[in-house]
């Protein structure tokens, strides 16, 4: 059915070799975000900006919890989760290769008053799932990265 | 842990434009007829024009004097200065500083299109001027809809600020306002002054005026005050200021009443955020939130401190992080704003709560990772005491971008030391339980097309086994533990609690394909993924409490099936403007659908949006449709809707409708809401709000229910940027 095993065919030519990530070391996401993208046999990651072809620069990274629904008794019974990151990728000269790009992750908790200790953890699980996942939608986008014409 | 997000002040903050003129340009002189003296005075009749850089002067009669640089003119005087217009009578004007007066005059900004007319202007510069007896006006023609009359008036085009004092403002020729004074920004940039006021009645306050006010105190700080009249309660203060500095930031929104005449009590709410930087790595945080009573989220709905919620938490952290390690001390508790028609269990505190985490990758291809934690949980009731909690992890990931095997080892070894236990019950407490276990997936992609564009297909199979041992916990106490949420984030987690009081045993296979759609330029446009777990021995393991509360199946499969319930879910941006996200949780045990959710949101464009949500959970006791939506009804009217309807209840549990007019200058909104409150307590809310677009600073708009209900809810008078 043509599916073939991820990397086995010819990967695409991205316009730099060594890329910079631009998020503090001590970071979930920079740590997350390096990790990932060290896997990616056509890029190399380097700790010194001066030495990289260019850079992925995280301008912009929130969460946010909303109140989605109550109850009839006024209690909050689900909230919504927003895992934000805005990011971008340029390149030594400081030309654009990627223009400053919006991620939201949604996800939907339920709540209970009954059990607030237990949602709070579950809710810090979730916030790091929704982590992982937009880690892969920025790896995606990076790896997409046209050479410029 | 989490560390609640602080919002950050917008940064669209205008420097001053000041006007520029070239102080060496020339002065031009031309008219029908020209006498005088070339060195002193030059008499300008007919057509009289003077320009000297940015600036011209037209008039029927004009005498120039060329010492001074000055022009005095009469009949029909026009000045055009860096888009300002004038017209007047009579105008005595300094060219090189700007400096003068005009008589009669009809002025128009050209940075807001304001516009207006006065007995008299003295231009004290080029970009301030002070208006006698003068109209201001961001409508066009001669005969606006709204005007401002005020004594004086200052426009200070350079600082985009008016200020008007004896300041009256009418609408449709009816004096709506006055102020002694009142100040309005000339641009779209943030400028202190009067936010929109809104007017209206709510079933438990009655009528109700907000008037709130805005000060840009400075780039990264600012202050808005909410003053509200509530008539059968009084006068309630509001207030929200927000800063961001070197190595700190923080929201701290406070209300209060002093004497509510309905009891007769002083009530308030407090909720602040802050985080501090105290050296490279240690962070300080406050997510402090409190309420005078517990009748409040009742008696004050619209509260700007948000009190909907009826447990409050107050958290005080201190944390340190390195590459490779990190620590936090913190101690939380919660005020309980209790429902005595259905009461909430008070929550533990954690005083205090202590952690250390490390973690390191690729340590001869291994990762390595230990998570401790020591929490002292008190409850002056339940069951109270100390939990220690280590858990090393060892793990050797082998990643490549077609495949991954992740095989892991970890421990969890825990000790309870308690008090306040029932009799018989023990007061000390240990278990260390070993887990194994293996993680791996494979990627395949192929070209392929969707809807008409080239894309990637893949297909990720992903199979997670977990084994633990079992032991009886039955003992243990529940500080924090609950059966976590059944999801596909969950499947593949190895504990089927959150949690550190109960360690679930498993001998388990999850199973899960994902595949997606994704575009040329890496957006991933569907996902599709199907996931189910296998037991190959019972679990054991049981949260007595959870059972109890809930009243209900297991939503991992009940602890006699040999599977657990299959997800599924479909999500995608179809096209530009449709998105679409559904999910099924199907047990096949009982042959039923346990929870559902099929959502789809068409936005096409601004002020068109419209949100459809089916959710249904039966292990959590939801089932609603949620239907919200902001569309044009007809020209310049724009309808606003929100339903959230209750089907386990059979009625609406909160419902919103508003509508907006937009005229040129002017925005009017009505908005009518119900949102329930407590047991048998639902408020109603009924709002009017005109905003005189250009008069009232651009700040949260205080309808911010619109906003709240309506996702993808655009203003209808957004400043175009």
């Amino acid at each position: 059915c043509g599916f073939k095993l991820r990397g086995t065919g010819p990967q695409p030519i991205l316009p730099f070799k060594t890329l910079f990530v631009s998020v503090a070391e001590t970071s979930p996401l920079g740590v997350q975000l390096r990790r990932n993208l060290d896997v990616m046999s056509n890029i190399e990651i380097v700790s010194d900006r001066k030495l990289a072809d260019a850079a992925l620069e995280v301008l912009n990274e929130g969460r946010d919890k909303q109140v989605l629904s109550l109850n009839s008794q006024g209690r909050v019974r689900e909230y919504t989760l927003l895992y934000r990151v805005n990011f971008r990728v340029v390149d030594k000269e400081g030309r654009q290769l990627l223009a400053p790009t919006d991620l939201v992750i949604r996800r939907i908790q339920s709540f209970n008053e009954n059990q607030v200790l237990a949602k709070e953890a579950e809710e810090a699980t979730l916030f790091r799932e929704m982590q992982s996942d937009l880690v892969q939608q920025v790896l995606r986008r990076v790896s997409a990265i046209k050479p410029v014409q | 842990l989490t560390a609640a997000s602080i919002p950050l002040l917008a940064d669209a903050q205008s420097a001053p434009r000041r006007p520029v003129d070239d102080p060496n340009a020339p002065t031009n002189l031309g008219a029908e007829r020209m006498t005088g003296r070339p060195d002193r005075e030059v008499i300008l009749e007919q057509d009289a024009e003077v320009t000297r850089g940015e600036t011209t002067l037209n008039a029927d009669r004009a005498t120039y004097d060329v010492v001074e640089d000055r022009v005095k003119a009469t009949g029909n005087v026009r000045l055009k200065r860096f888009g300002d217009r004038y017209t007047g009578d009579e105008m005595d004007l300094k060219l090189d500083t700007g400096e003068g007066y005009v008589e009669n005059p009809t002025y128009h900004l050209g940075i807001r299109n304001a516009q207006g007319k006065a007995d008299r202007i003295d231009f004290e510069a080029r970009d301030r001027a002070v208006v006698q007896n003068g109209t201001y006006s961001t409508c066009e023609g001669p005969d606006p809809d709204w005007y401002l009359q005020t004594g004086t008036m200052n426009l200070d085009t350079g600082r985009d600020i008016g200020t008007a004092s004896r300041a009256v403002v009418y609408f449709k020729g009816v004096p709506l306002f006055g102020s002694p004074y009142l100040t309005f920004p000339l641009s779209d940039a943030r400028k202190s002054g009067f936010l929109a006021p809104t007017i209206g009645a709510t079933s438990r306050g009655g009528l109700e005026v907000s008037t709130p006010y805005y000060f840009n105190i400075a780039p990264n700080r600012d202050l808005t005050l909410y003053p509200r009249l509530i008539a059968r309660r009084g006068l309630q203060l509001g207030a929200q200021a927000r800063y961001l500095g070197d190595g700190y930031a923080g929201r701290t929104r406070i209300e209060g009443i002093m004497n509510d005449r309905v009891t007769g009590e002083s009530r308030g709410a407090l909720s602040a955020l802050h985080t501090q930087t105290l050296a490279p790595g240690l962070t300080f945080n406050a997510n402090v939130n409190a309420a005078s009573d517990n009748e409040y989220p009742n008696d004050f709905p619209g509260s700007i401190t948000n009190t909907r919620e009826r447990l409050l938490l107050r958290d005080l952290s201190l944390s340190y992080a390195q590459p490779y390690w990190s620590a936090i001390a913190r101690t939380t508790n919660y005020q309980v704003l209790q429902d005595p028609l259905v009461p909430i269990g008070r929550p533990y505190d954690r005083l205090p709560q202590l952690g250390v985490t490390a973690a390191r990758q690729g340590v001869g291809g291994f990762d390595l990772g230990v998570v401790s934690d020591f929490t002292r949980f008190y409850h002056p009731d339940l069951v109270r005491g100390d939990r220690s909690v280590i858990n090393p992890r060892v793990s050797y990931p082998i990643i490549a971008p077609g495949y991954f095997i992740t095989p892991s080892a970890s421990v969890h070894s825990s000790s309870y030391s308690l008090n306040n236990v029932a009799t018989g019950n023990p007061t000390t407490l240990s278990r260390t339980l070993p887990t194994f276990s293996i993680d791996s997936g494979l990627v395949f992609e192929r070209e392929t097309s969707f809807l008409g564009r080239q894309a990637t297909q893949t297909l990720e199979p992903r199979l997670f086994y977990v084994y633990t041992p079992y032991k009886d916990q039955s003992k243990f106490p529940l500080f924090d533990t609950t059966l976590a949420e059944f999801n596909f984030s969950q499947i593949f987690s190895e504990n089927r609690y959150v949690g550190n009081d109960r360690i679930s045993d498993a001998n388990q296979l999850t199973a899960a394909v994902v595949s997606r759609f994704i575009e040329e330029d890496g957006v991933e446009r569907v996902r599709m993924a199907v996931g189910q777990r296998f037991y190959f021995n019972q679990q054991r393991v049981t949260n007595e409490q959870a059972i109890a509360s809930a009243g209900a199946v297991n939503a991992g499969g009940s602890a006699s099936e040999n599977k657990s319930d299959l997800l599924a879910a479909v999500s995608g941006q179809l096209t530009q403007a449709l998105a679409v996200d559904a999910g099924v949780q199907y047990s096949q045990s009982i042959g039923k659908t346990n929870a559902s959710s099929f959502g789809v949101r068409w936005l096409p464009g601004p002020q068109r949006v419209l949100n459809l949500q089916f959710r249904k959970d039966v292990p959590t006791g939801v089932d609603l449709v949620d239907l919200s939506g902001q569309w044009p009804i007809a020209n310049r009217l724009y309808g606003v809707a929100r339903v959230n309807y209750s089907r386990l209840e059979n009625r609406v549990s909160e419902g919103l409708a508003g509508l907006e007019y937009k005229d040129d200058c002017w925005v009017f909104r009505v908005v009518a809401q119900r949102t329930p409150t407590a047991t048998n307590v639902a408020t109603t809310s009924l709002f009017f709000q005109l905003e005189l677009t250009g008069l009232s600073s651009l700040g949260s708009n205080p309808l911010t229910a619109l906003r709240n209900s309506v996702p993808g809810y655009t203003r209808v008078n957004e400043p175009v940027r």
